[in-house]
């Protein structure tokens, strides 16, 4: 009975204690008042919003030492501890939250696609349902503004750099060989397939410096972690078939896809100007496995086998049988990462990537077997002080072996082989200094063994919010990058080429409507050259070369004002000029076009349950050099031109047809001219135009999904 | 003595009753909620978490009207943070009660949230996950109305697009009603409405239905 009393007492008593008053205004930064935020004493019931001028008042019967917490939506919770009598009229400053999406973004140079990124110039669905594109989305980063059409060769000419200034990633290690082999004047494709992936950043200039071994540009592919569900993915197309499959487990989960294309039976309907002695054909698989470690671990293992095989030959000037032209080319990729959060905030990423690259070519009557062995280690750790300021660092290695027998028609044999093994380390700090102000300081260094060099890039960007929908940014970078393995298999003796970028970008944002402008300058130091028609073992090779791009790229996105249809406009301007390879003097470099422009539409009809595509390129001409007039890269050709449309239908939620044409028009266009090497008898060098392997390509595919989820297809993978 | 204790027994009773401040507070937010104070309900709920750490209604609720009030929203930045927030409290409900139900319910409003201000850009990477939301959900609750509701709401939503007949989604909507009817309504606070709706998108459904 006593102890029911004191129970009693207690809990009697515990409701008579006194009452403190808790009291204040919570403003921003500036001082002006915020209404509405939500002011209470941790672990207990007391508390109350903010009124109209930021001020709050509650009472508490609790006692002692207690936390006061501030939190308002768009801003950092704010805490403080002290003994209740003390907080009293307190003035409280909200830092802001740099972490929103109206927060001023560091993006000078680089296009975001995917669910994450803050502003989004392609959104997912648009690097498949791009006319023109043929579901490469290689294709589709070519309607953004920064790269030149070259329509014969298919790859990625970025502000005035050749194809292979701009490197691949995926999950932040190196793609090797990312582009299928062709033969001469047929646009490539990537070996990748899209629907692995779920955000794609194009960095057309000044990234960070995480990234090296690229002089002009990174295209970084992120995998998905988690797919969805489980699914079959069955393809019908007029070139090929395919199939995928999805299974997951509780931790695990494997994705595999297996493609194969023959264009024979294409070529019998539709014959190009090349002579195909064996079409193209090409098998490929991919394997995807991802397992979760612990709460946050990820770890990812990718593998890609893909052969080529084609014989085919081709027209030539100086020779009338044509050039005939043989390729066997085997390739493996293998990337494996793993990411996770560290105590503290630390957090883990590192990787492996080795590729094994097989080619085995006939040209004429010569017969060459590459092979190329290729790794990348790396290990990046990065540190979460606050939002405000994070630190990343790391180190990495690449391994590039190279072995090429050359076996001629009087059966000479030729080897040549080099190892080119490069160091690197890199920091980056990510500030924010408030909302409206963030930087990227960074800087690199790295040692390459092949030609006992050490370089240092130093990088930095700069972005303020200059309005509520705009901000400015500035970006500066030194790249380095090593010299080609064509060039390397014949000779070290080198330094790594080099380029600067300097960039200023304008950006405005509203409501569905993106603009862009980006002006830049870029200065090619180092380049390679070599005083013979091509790079050969005989020739004179330095790195005298050099030059320069300077340009402006605008882009404009609305998706608001013309109801279901989403358009975009880029134009790029680029003037440019550089001395390298076996050139004379500095000159425009045949695959630089002075003006390129897109505008892609995609139209949705509900009631056709379609999307319709359009999509038009134009691409100022190229130079080429005429040897009946005086002087070097001193002409132009005509213009490019080319209207590409597509239609999907969706038949029922899991299967589509798909109808593709590019240039409808079938408008001639023209890749360049060849010229004989020896003048006629009137003097006259004959020429021959180089055009497209065909004007118009059709594309009909039936792409059929077999999942759980019934409104699943393969509109992402088209 | 007999009096003593009977009077000390009322005052118990009363202290006790003025001890579950639980009930009160969580009263109080609902009352909020009803009156469009969705801000006020929030924060309400939000306090309440912060006491009752064992308990996933509160910061479920908290969430959810954060979620709900997040439809009528027009500025992406002003979606996304509250979307975030929201996010954050359904993490927290998520680590209390895992594979909760209804947890997962407002796991997929989340996203259809994101989806309803922009198909374009979300639908594609989202409205898979809700799928698999609803998929899960199912197999750990095949008798959970809410659940058998919202995907046979998802699931029209599809249908409607794909202009194919709505009704063997409506017959899903009558068995969630059969379901609510069914329900034991033990826990107090527990997010047991949605017949309401149920009856409203049946009756859609019918009327529908009949014209085709």
């Amino acid at each position: 009975m006593k102890q029911l009393f004191f129970l009693l007492f207690v809990l009697t008593t515990c409701s008579l204690f006194a009452q403190t008053t808790i009291s204040g205004i919570v403003t921003d930064k500036k001082g002006a008042p915020i209404s509405g935020a939500n002011v209470y004493l941790d672990g207990t019931y007391d508390g109350t919003a903010t009124i109209d001028n930021g001020t709050f008042t509650f009472t508490t019967e609790e006692t002692g030492e207690q936390t006061l917490i501030v939190s308002f939506i768009s801003f950092e919770t704010y805490s403080t501890t002290n003994l209740v009598k003390n907080l009293q009229n307190l003035t409280i400053k909200l830092k802001e939250d740099v972490n929103t999406l109206d927060a001023v973004i560091v993006n000078a140079g680089a296009f975001k696609a995917g669910e994450n990124a803050k502003v989004t110039a392609l959104k997912p669905l648009d690097v498949v349902t791009t006319a023109g594109a043929m579901g490469d989305f290689v294709g589709a980063l070519q309607t953004l503004p920064g790269t030149s059409n070259v329509a014969e060769d298919g790859r990625l000419f970025v502000r005035g750099g050749d194809a292979e200034e701009t490197q691949i990633f995926v999950d932040g290690m190196r793609v090797f060989s990312p582009y299928s082999p062709t033969a001469n004047s047929i646009p490539t494709r990537g070996r990748l397939s899209t629907f692995l992936f779920k955000g794609i950043t194009f960095s057309t200039g000044g990234y960070s410096a995480e990234y090296g071994q690229a002089l002009s540009s990174v295209l970084l592919l992120n995998s998905i972690d988690e797919p969805e569900e489980e699914r079959t993915d069955i393809s019908l197309m007029t070139v090929g078939l395919g199939i995928g499959n999805t299974q997951k487990w509780k931790k695990n989960s494997l994705s595999i896809n297996a493609s194969y294309i023959n264009l024979q039976p294409y070529q019998e309907l539709y014959p190009d100007n090349n002579e195909w002695h064996k079409p193209v054909q090409s098998f490929g698989g991919e394997a995807v496995y991802r397992h979760k470690i612990n709460t946050n671990g990820l770890l990812k293992l990718y593998g890609a086998f893909s052969t080529v095989n084609f014989d085919v030959t081709q027209q030539d000037i100086n020779m009338q049988e044509g050039i005939r032209f043989g390729m066997k080319n085997r390739n493996l990729y293998f990337n494996a990462s793993y990411k996770d959060f560290l105590k503290n905030d630390w957090s883990i990423q590192t990787g492996l990537s080795y590729a094994n690259d097989y080619s085995d070519l006939d040209i004429i009557d010569d017969s060459v077997q590459d092979t190329e062995n290729a790794a990348h280690l790396k290990l990046k750790l990065s540190k979460f002080y606050n939002s405000r300021f994070r630190l990343n660092f790391g180190a990495e290695y690449f391994i590039t072996s190279f072995n090429e027998d050359y076996t001629a028609l009087n059966e000479d044999t030729y080897n040549y082989t080099f190892n080119n093994n490069i160091t690197a380390s890199f920091a980056e700090a990510n500030i924010f200094f408030s909302k409206k102000l963030a930087a990227n300081i960074g800087l690199r260094g790295e040692y390459s063994s092949l030609l006992n060099e050490f370089t240092a890039s130093p990088r930095a960007s700069v972005a303020y919010k200059s309005g509520a929908n705009s901000q400015v940014s500035l970006a500066y970078g030194q790249f380095y990058q090593n010299p080609k393995n064509e060039y390397l298999k014949f000779n070290t003796n080198f330094s790594a080429e080099n380029t600067s970028h300097l960039i200023a970008n304008y950006q405005y944002v509203k409501n569905k409507q993106i603009f862009r402008a980006e002006a830049y300058y870029k200065d090619y130091n180092k380049l390679v050259k070599y005083n013979t028609e091509q790079p050969l073992p005989t020739a004179n090779y330095s790195n005298n070369g050099g030059g320069f791009a300077k340009g402006l790229d605008i882009f404009w996105r609305d998706n608001k004002t013309i109801k279901n249809t989403e358009y975009w406009v880029s134009y790029s301007y680029l003037d440019t000029e550089r001395d390298y390879k076996n050139y004379p003097t500095r000159a425009t470099p045949s695959f630089a076009s002075q003006h390129n422009a897109s505008v892609v539409l995609k139209h949705f009809i509900s009631d056709l349950k379609s999307q319709v595509g359009l999509s038009y390129n134009f691409a100022s001409g190229r130079n080429y050099t005429d040897p009946n007039k005086s002087g070097f890269l001193n002409s132009k050709a005509k213009n490019y031109n080319a209207v590409n449309a597509n239609w999907a239908y969706l038949i029922s939620p899991q299967k589509i047809l798909y109808f593709s044409v590019s240039n409808v028009f079938g408008t001639q266009n023209v890749n360049g001219y060849q010229f004989k090497n020896q003048a006629n008898t009137n003097g006259i060098f004959e020429s021959r135009t180089i055009k497209p392997a065909a004007d118009r390509f059709f594309f009909v595919g039936f792409f059929w999904t077999i999942s759980d989820n019934k409104k699943d297809n393969q509109l992402d993978n088209l | 003595m007999k009096k003593i204790a009977i009077l000390l027994a009322f005052i118990c009773v009363t202290s006790l009753s003025a001890q579950t401040q639980y009930e009160k507070g969580m009263t109080k937010a609902f009352e909020l909620w009803k009156n469009n104070e969705s801000a006020k309900a929030v924060q309400m709920f939000e306090r309440i978490s912060s006491v009752e750490k064992d308990n996933w209604l509160p910061p479920y609720y908290a969430a959810t009207v954060e979620i709900i009030s997040a439809f009528d929203i027009k500025d992406e930045a002003e979606l996304t943070a509250k979307l975030n927030k929201a996010k954050t409290l359904l993490d927290a409900a998520d680590k209390l009660s895992e594979n909760n139900p209804e947890i997962l319910m407002s796991y997929a409003l989340l996203n259809t949230a994101y989806i309803a201000f922009d198909g374009q850009k979300y639908g594609m990477t989202l409205s898979g996950k809700n799928v698999a939301i609803y998929n899960k959900a199912l197999a750990i609750a095949p008798n959970n109305p809410r659940v058998v509701l919202g995907k046979a709401e998802w699931d029209m939503g599809a249908a409607k697009f794909f202009g194919q007949p709505l009704e063997p989604f409506c017959k899903d909507v009558k068995k969630a009603i059969e379901l609510f009817k069914k329900e034991e309504q033990t826990i107090k606070f527990y997010p047991y409405s949605g017949l309401e709706r149920a009856k409203e998108i049946l009756e859609n459904c019918e009327k529908k239905s009949s014209q085709n």
